[in-house]
């Protein structure tokens, strides 16, 4: 079998990668509208939607930048079935909402289903990442965190006032702890790799 | 020990390993399907901390951020103008008649004023769920034209809470209370920056100038203005208007 074959919408795929910002706003003037109609159909507001709207193009952005994102159906209904289902999900979460879902009875194209999911579960481990690093000590979270911004180790280390190999070996340990905060969450094992 | 793994895992990511160490650490990748599992993670990790600290994804969000607002902004004038009923229009028209000849009557031979075009749109910072209380009095102040009760409240929350959106609408008020050289610091300042609102500023500028009748200066802001900048059409009116 073939490798397989993008869909043109990979254009807003790049777009997104790439920061361009023009793409950027053509996604909200094409596709926006259909999703705010949509919470707003659904005990949702403006707001709301502007919140799912903007998530889910995070969402989509780390996937591409983590582990590309290569687009082999419309990017509109990819996009939309990702809100739509995040929004069904802060619903579920909000039980004191009162939730009635106005759904349109169209049958979701299985390639757009898969995708999506794959989209999801990357995004659930992100954030679990996310989590964790919370978790890290203050001094911890300070050495990745400036050893990631700032461009080489030695700046890092005159910047924290350390030694050079103090901060590699700090670097180093940290991140371990982090692997080992991850590995022991609950969400770890539950998460299919 | 867990911590000389890590140093090692480390290296070994970064090309900086003797030959004869990495040669057995490759071995072990091969064979020891726990070790793997625990470099792969922690590969894993230092990709996911790189990408969340990465200039290019910080500027994403912000650009994202600045997009989605003016995505979502609220237009309240134009769309009040669209439901008016056969009748009502008949006497908006009459009613139109009658101002149009009252203000070429005062204008004609004139400059332009300020007044002909300090219609602001409103503030609305503090829909969503702030809880900066003298953020929200300031808005609505300014959303019923106490401009001199707004001043000393966003003079107050620039000191602490300085954005873009709420400098513009201390900029405004100070320009409606007379403080005008105060408020062209203020644009100036908006105007040399990178938001959405440095555009804006140079409408603001233009319209200062307009009230120290300053019509020089005043041109000169308004040529300034980009055609696809939401205060084009007001400028280009004014511009005529001014030669």
């Amino acid at each position: 079998m073939a490798s397989k074959i993008l869909h043109h919408d990979q254009v807003y795929i790049d777009g997104l990668l790439n920061n361009n910002s023009s793409i950027v706003e053509s996604i909200y003037k094409k596709f926006a509208p259909k999703v705010t109609y949509y919470i707003k159909m659904n005990s949702g507001s403006s707001d709301e939607a502007q919140d799912v709207i903007q998530e889910v193009l995070i969402t989509i952005y780390n996937q591409a930048k983590t582990k590309g994102l290569e687009l082999t159906c419309p990017f509109d209904a990819y996009f939309f079935l990702l809100c739509k289902r995040k929004w069904l999900n802060e619903l579920k979460k909000s039980s004191n909402k009162e939730v009635t879902i106005k759904d349109e009875n169209v049958s979701i194209d299985k390639d757009v289903e898969k995708l999506a999911i794959e989209t999801e579960t990357e995004d659930e481990k992100q954030s679990l990442f996310d989590e964790m690093f919370q978790k890290l000590g203050e001094k911890c979270q300070e050495v990745l965190k400036l050893s990631f911004v700032t461009k080489t180790m030695e700046e890092v280390a005159s910047k924290m006032n350390v030694t050079y190999a103090y901060v590699r070996k700090k670097k180093s340990i940290c991140t371990g702890q982090l692997t080992e905060l991850i590995q022991q969450s609950n969400r770890y094992q539950s998460l299919k790799y | 020990m867990q911590e000389e793994l890590y140093i090692a895992f480390e290296n070994y990511l970064n090309n900086e390993m003797a030959l004869e160490e990495k040669i057995t650490f490759d071995n072990k990748l091969h064979n020891d399907e726990a070790f793997k599992k625990q470099f792969e993670l922690y590969k894993e990790t230092t990709q996911f901390l790189e990408i969340k600290f990465s200039n290019d994804s910080v500027d994403f969000k912000k650009n994202l951020e600045s997009i989605s607002e003016e995505h979502f902004a609220v237009k309240p004038q134009k769309k009040e103008s669209k439901v008016i009923s056969i009748q009502s229009k008949w006497l908006a028209i009459a009613a139109m008649f009658v101002v149009f000849i009252g203000v070429w009557f005062i204008n004609s031979g004139d400059n332009p004023s300020y007044s002909d075009y300090n219609q602001h749109e409103n503030a609305n910072f503090v829909e969503r769920g702030s809880v900066i209380q003298d953020l929200k009095t300031a808005q609505e102040a300014f959303n019923n034209k106490n401009y001199g009760e707004a001043v000393p409240l966003f003079k107050k929350i620039v000191i602490e809470n300085k954005t873009p959106e709420i400098e513009f609408y201390y900029g405004i008020s100070l320009l409606e209370i007379n403080k005008t050289h105060e408020a062209e610091v203020v644009f100036n300042s908006l105007k040399e920056g990178t938001s959405v609102y440095s555009q804006r500023a140079i409408w603001y500028l233009a319209l200062a100038k307009l009230k120290l009748k300053e019509f020089k200066a005043c041109k000169n802001y308004l040529s300034q203005i980009s055609s696809d900048s939401e205060d084009y059409e007001k400028a280009q009116e004014l511009l005529k208007d001014l030669d």
